[in-house]
């Protein structure tokens, strides 16, 4: 008999039962490197019949415009591999993006529009 | 059809009210994320009693508001220990500018949020907080103890309070606005 322990059901005990660095193909950053924790996703219409769980448990949450930050925090995954699996959905087109902060500095017309709405809250 | 996305980071030391004033504007009750550290936090985290822990995590508080239909801003606190740099760049690259929120009792908490941002030509607002009642100092004394710019607005709110955090994230706004170039 080994040192083996039975976790039983366990999953807390256990630990994951796939690692996340297979999940992620072992990629660890995305591709797309405009991609930050507040760029904004939403699905596109596709079949994803094919996909694996973990990919569609994420567009499931993406019926409606939706920050990765969000989708990691909802999902209890780290931002590092919800990023790199939203980068996959969007290389495959399951996924489009919006607009990321980065593109936003040193917009008057931006600053502008924000100032008004914080003003009108 | 396209959205956009705003940041702001609220920054400050330890325990000076950073995930309150986030949970004060936000839409949503705060969330937290987590990033995942393996060999960064080695040395430096206590491993003792938890050896069989290969990794450590930064947890990270967030909140949104919804601009309008195209807009929405999202606010980040910064991580509560200062040596998670590297999250502060994720965190701060893209940002409009950040509000640093200031304990009065510990100035020296914030220093480095402060040095951060100043460093980087990220617009910032320092934010009295208040929430321990009314501060002691005035606004000279403040600025001169934290060595701020005088371009630097400084303003006084209670992180606690939805409408004094809001008017710290307008402040800041208008801040971002003045050091644009101007309108040709």
């Amino acid at each position: 008999m080994t040192d083996d322990v039975w976790y039983g059901d366990d999953s807390e005990d256990a630990g994951r039962l796939v690692p996340l660095y297979v999940l992620v193909n072992g990629r660890t950053t995305p591709r797309n490197t405009g991609l930050d924790l507040a760029t904004q996703v939403i699905a596109l219409p596709a079949d994803t019949f094919t996909l694996e769980p973990e990919y569609t448990r994420i567009l499931d949450r993406c019926g409606d415009w939706i920050s990765i930050a969000e989708i990691a925090a909802y999902s209890d995954r780290p931002l590092t591999v919800t990023k790199v699996l939203v980068d996959i959905l969007l290389d495959h087109r399951y996924l489009a993006v919006g607009q990321p902060a980065q593109q936003t500095i040193g917009d008057r017309l931006l600053l502008e529009t924000l100032l008004e709405g914080l003003q009108r809250l | 059809m396209t959205r956009t996305s705003v940041k702001v980071v609220v920054a400050g030391g330890f325990g000076t009210g950073k995930t309150t004033m986030v949970g004060s504007v936000s839409e949503i009750p705060p969330l937290t994320t987590e990033e995942v550290l393996t060999e960064a936090s080695v040395g430096v985290d206590d491993l003792a009693g938890v050896e069989r822990k290969t990794s450590t995590t930064v947890a990270l508080d967030f909140g949104r508001i919804t601009i309008n239909a195209d807009m929405v801003l999202y606010l980040f606190g910064t991580p509560g220990q200062d040596r998670f740099w590297f999250m502060w760049d994720e965190l701060a690259q893209g940002a409009v500018g950040a509000v640093v929120l200031v304990d009065t009792r510990r100035l020296h908490s914030s220093f480095a949020a402060i040095d951060y941002f100043e460093r980087r030509d990220i617009p910032f607002v320092a934010a009295v907080n208040m929430f321990y009642g009314q501060c002691v100092y005035d606004e000279v004394e403040i600025r001169a103890a934290l060595k701020l710019k005088r371009a630097v607005p400084l303003v006084w709110c209670d992180a606690r309070d939805r409408a004094s955090a809001k008017a710290a994230l307008v402040g800041l706004v208008q801040h971002a606005l003045s050091q644009l170039p101007a309108p040709v």
